[in-house]
């Protein structure tokens, strides 16, 4: 298949888009980050600046969690198509102007009014579907072309022997278009218990068929082209991709274990739990292998990013399946415990997967500037100030789990959990700190520092040549 | 063959895809459609005939609540787990959440689960607490909403007014569908081998969120010697912010409250009427019961409460006036306090707040001359200073500590 994709006719990428992107990302990464802090502190001084209605912890928590998805990941990940797609296809991406309209939507038809209209009291009540109804209609635009964007290369290119990392472009666009209205519109529509089955199907739905897939298509890309050499296994890697959205859609009802729901659902949600856990380990263990030789803490900081969130996949998903467990379940659900598997979902795994994506096609911008200093400061900072929150709200979670069983009254879990609560809010000093480092190693530095950066961990080699070496499938199936 | 093979599995991307689609489509109609099948039908059948649903105002405070978040720290979703239903009633049944759209379940708690929270707390207390929660609760780390407000507890905008109606209207429907609703449910439920389905029915007696207070039921027999240490740190924790730190009344929650929350220190309680308040509370005000908490706690907040209370020296009190206080007391005080004292005269019936019951309460004279004075905010107890001389009002001031019966 090598022959599809000579390096000579490698097509250009949009690189203004791919900076476009990357740098509106950081952008909202940054706000984002900010609107999870104040909440956090509004946990330790509630009545922070005279309680404003717009201040109100509520309303933070909603624009926190909907930025980090939809402005963070989704212009992280946005970016990184813009790179990865023609080069993985050997196609340009359908039009740079269709890309200049995307960009828009997503930004300030999106991201940016749907904050404002939260802040102003219009929301919708629903877990990672908060933005009103009318931004959703936005995003269900958005996506759709963002589908007439990326996907015509592979069709054209042929889908035969696609690397792994283009499937997980493939479903994650197609499925997250799926899924949106049904987390979204369907529980305004059907009232109660049976709406909140669909709102559980969505909230996994939002972090398995958006985040997940396009944070594995960034790892398993980075992963070879950063180390040169093929992935492990092209066939773990596509057992892995169908395991994943086989069983990912099925996890949804484990939301709601020991509710009315029925239990023959919960149950199957269980069971699918489980067995997600073991496609995690086969598909992290394939990543791991690949990584044999250039070790977890890479000089290269885009494929050490990239490294952690493999591992940080593997914990949060083992986590997520032993949760999912009735017996882990009853206690640890509505606590703190899950705040952190989720902030190990989102900033460990998804968010270091984006930073890795986003480091690797900065190094490949001619023009961008990039300082590997700061990139480097960002993923220590990152990596303690992950371990530390997530760390923190498990204990915290424990304990309130372990209050909620006793007859101690309500308030003693509160009173509980604010050291906890404190030490969280601590560690947003060095999460946020990474995240400036973040900013400061794609906008400082000189420019090019990134190719050189390249050179310097990897050895020289014209970047456009790294496209063909991804397909491993080429060599294995000749 | 080997090439077939081959071409096979490079094909085989098309079988995975339509696989691929299969599985969400089967997630869709596993998880989401079916399941909403059974719900409904369930809705259907286990459903009161006419349950009620939201009058206009508790739907506007519905939608406040959404926008506010208010389901990102209390879930309204009593799961069908023991630890669940002590803390907050009867598992949440399908048909009660037939009138959410979109649903209101939340998956964290913060504060405590909502879903049946109706007639726990009184609208005074309610309007105290979204205008400055630490004031009624010092720990809380609720958010205040003064914008609900027009710059006091005492002045709730409509929003207020609606967000209030919202929260006293839930698990309202299961609760009018009565004892009846519940027969009707078990039955159309046909699940008498589901171990799990009856956690909802058998329960009777969880039925009702445990701090819910209630005019009338049996409460458990205190010990008299409760450990004081756990008992003043309980009283620290959940009772000071109302009832101040020295039991007088003064907490920082105390003046949104009417009627203002009951002065410890002026009164000498019994064990045994300390048990019933804390145990049933006091329907029509702010003070709501502990059913939740174990008797040895409860027996220990006793014990702390009774410290409160300053033995004055007994003055002798003539008998005349004793005689007098007895005339002015039944003409004027009986019909609502009864006969005897015990808080249940005729005009019982009549009145929100059950009145004050002399038998295990004694008030100090100053305690009552300030009721007397000023009548009690709130309540229908109104001032007697028009009707009564200063002689009269002293006269049933000392008249009623007679009523005080210690346990024997």
């Amino acid at each position: 298949m090598s022959q599809n994709v000579s390096p000579a006719a490698t097509p250009a990428v949009e690189t203004r888009l791919v900076y476009a992107h990357g740098l509106a990302a950081i952008v909202t990464l940054l706000i984002s980050v900010a609107f999870g802090i104040l909440a956090s502190i509004e946990l330790l001084v509630p009545d922070l600046a005279g309680n404003p209605a717009w201040l109100s912890w509520g309303r933070l928590r909603y624009d926190h969690t909907q930025g980090i998805m939809l402005g963070w990941l989704g212009n992280a990940f946005f970016a990184f198509l813009y790179h990865a797609v023609p080069l993985l296809t050997g196609r340009p991406v359908t039009s740079a102007r269709l890309g200049q309209w995307i960009f828009g939507l997503w930004n300030f038809a999106v991201v940016a009014p749907g904050w404002v209209l939260v802040l102003a009291g219009f929301s919708q009540p629903l877990e990672w579907a908060e933005f009103p109804m009318v931004v959703d209609v936005f995003v269900v635009i958005a996506l759709a072309l963002a589908i007439i964007q990326f996907l015509p290369p592979f069709f054209r290119r042929g889908l035969e022997d696609l690397y792994v990392s283009s499937w997980y472009v493939i479903g994650g666009l197609v499925f997250t278009l799926l899924a949106y209205p049904m987390g979204n519109f369907v529980p305004e529509l059907v009232p109660g218990a049976r709406g909140a089955a669909f709102s559980g199907l969505w909230i996994h739905d939002a972090v398995g068929l958006f985040v997940t897939p396009l944070a594995l298509a960034i790892i398993y890309y980075v992963i070879p082209a950063a180390t040169r050499r093929p992935i492990f296994s092209h066939f773990l890697s596509m057992l892995g991709f169908w395991l994943l959205f086989f069983l990912y859609p099925l996890n949804g009802t484990h939301h709601y274990i020991y509710s009315v729901i029925p239990m023959s659902a919960q149950i199957g949600a269980i069971t699918a739990s489980a067995l997600l856990g073991v496609d995690v380990i086969i598909v992290v263990a394939n990543l791991l292998l690949s990584l044999r030789g250039s070790g977890v803490f890479s000089r290269d900081v885009a494929l050490r990013f990239a490294a952690m969130s493999t591992i940080f996949y593997l914990v949060v998903s083992i986590q997520g399946s032993v949760q999912a467990q009735m017996s882990v379940n009853q206690a640890v659900h509505f606590s703190d415990w899950v705040i952190g598997h989720s902030h190990l979902a989102m900033l460990g795994f998804a968010t270091f997967a984006a930073a890795g994506g986003l480091a690797h096609v900065w190094q490949r911008i001619p023009w961008a500037r990039y300082n590997a200093r700061a990139l480097d400061w960002s993923y220590w900072l990152l990596f303690a100030g992950v371990i530390l929150m997530v760390t923190d709200l498990t204990v915290a979670g424990l304990v309130e789990a372990r209050l909620w069983q006793s007859a101690a009254p309500w308030l003693d879990s509160v009173r509980a959990a604010r050291p906890y609560w404190l030490i969280r809010t601590g560690s947003a000093i060095p999460i946020a700190a990474g995240f400036i480092a973040l900013l400061l190693g794609l906008t400082t530095g000189p420019k090019g520092a990134g190719l050189q950066s390249v050179e310097q961990t990897i050895g020289l080699e014209p970047v456009r040549e790294i496209a063909p070496r991804l397909a491993p499938a080429a060599s294995e199936a000749s | 063959m080997s090439r077939d093979a081959g071409r096979f599995l490079r094909m085989s991307y098309v079988v995975a895809s339509v696989a691929g689609v299969a599985f969400f489509v089967m997630s869709v109609a596993l998880l989401g459609i079916w399941p909403g099948h059974v719900l409904e039908d369930e809705t259907r059948t286990m459903s009161p005939e006419h349950p009620l649903g939201l009058t206009v105002s508790e739907q506007r405070g519905r939608v406040i609540y959404g926008r506010e978040g208010c389901a990102y720290c209390h879930t309204q979703q009593i799961r069908y787990l023991h630890a669940d239903m002590a803390r907050f009633g009867s598992p949440t049944l399908a048909w009660e959440t037939r009138f959410d759209y979109p649903h209101l379940w939340g998956t964290r708690r913060i504060g405590p689960d909502l879903a049946r929270e109706g007639s726990t707390h009184s609208e005074d207390w309610h309007f105290a607490h979204l205008y400055a929660p630490r004031t009624l609760m010092a720990d809380s780390v609720m958010p205040a909403y003064p914008s609900l407000f027009d710059g006091s507890p005492d002045r709730p905008r409509q929003e207020a007014r609606d967000l209030v109606a919202y929260l006293d209207s839930l698990g309202r429907a299961r609760e009018l569908a009565g004892p009846e609703g519940e027969a009707h449910a078990r039955t159309a439920c046909q699940c008498p081998d589901d171990e799990m389905a009856q956690m909802a029915f058998h329960a009777t007696a969880l039925n009702a969120n445990p701090a819910r207070p209630r005019r009338q039921g049996a409460a458990p027999k205190l010990a008299p010697a409760g450990n004081l240490g756990r008992g003043q740190q309980l009283y620290a924790h959940n009772c000071a912010s109302c009832h101040g730190a020295r039991g007088e009344a003064d907490g920082p929650g105390a003046a949104a409250l009417h009627p203002r929350p009951a002065n410890l220190a002026g009164h000498e309680y019994t064990v045994d009427r300390l048990g019933y308040v804390l145990w049933n509370g006091v329907a029509g005000t702010a003070m709501q019961a502990w059913r939740d908490l174990p008797t040895q706690d409860l027996a220990a907040l006793a014990r702390a409460v009774g410290g409160f209370y300053v033995a004055q020296q007994q003055p002798t009190v003539p008998v005349d006036l004793l005689d007098l206080g007895a005339r002015v007391y039944k003409a004027n005080c009986a019909q609502c306090h009864g006969d005897a004292g015990a808080g249940d005269g005729s005009a019982v019936g009549e009145l929100r707040i059950t009145p004050a019951d002399f038998r295990g309460a004694r008030p100090s004279v100053a305690e009552s001359l300030r009721a007397l004075r000023n009548g009690v905010e709130g309540t229908q107890m109104a001032p007697w200073t028009g009707r009564l001389s200063e002689a009269e009002l002293s006269a049933v001031a000392y008249y009623v500590r007679g009523f005080y019966q210690e346990r024997p």
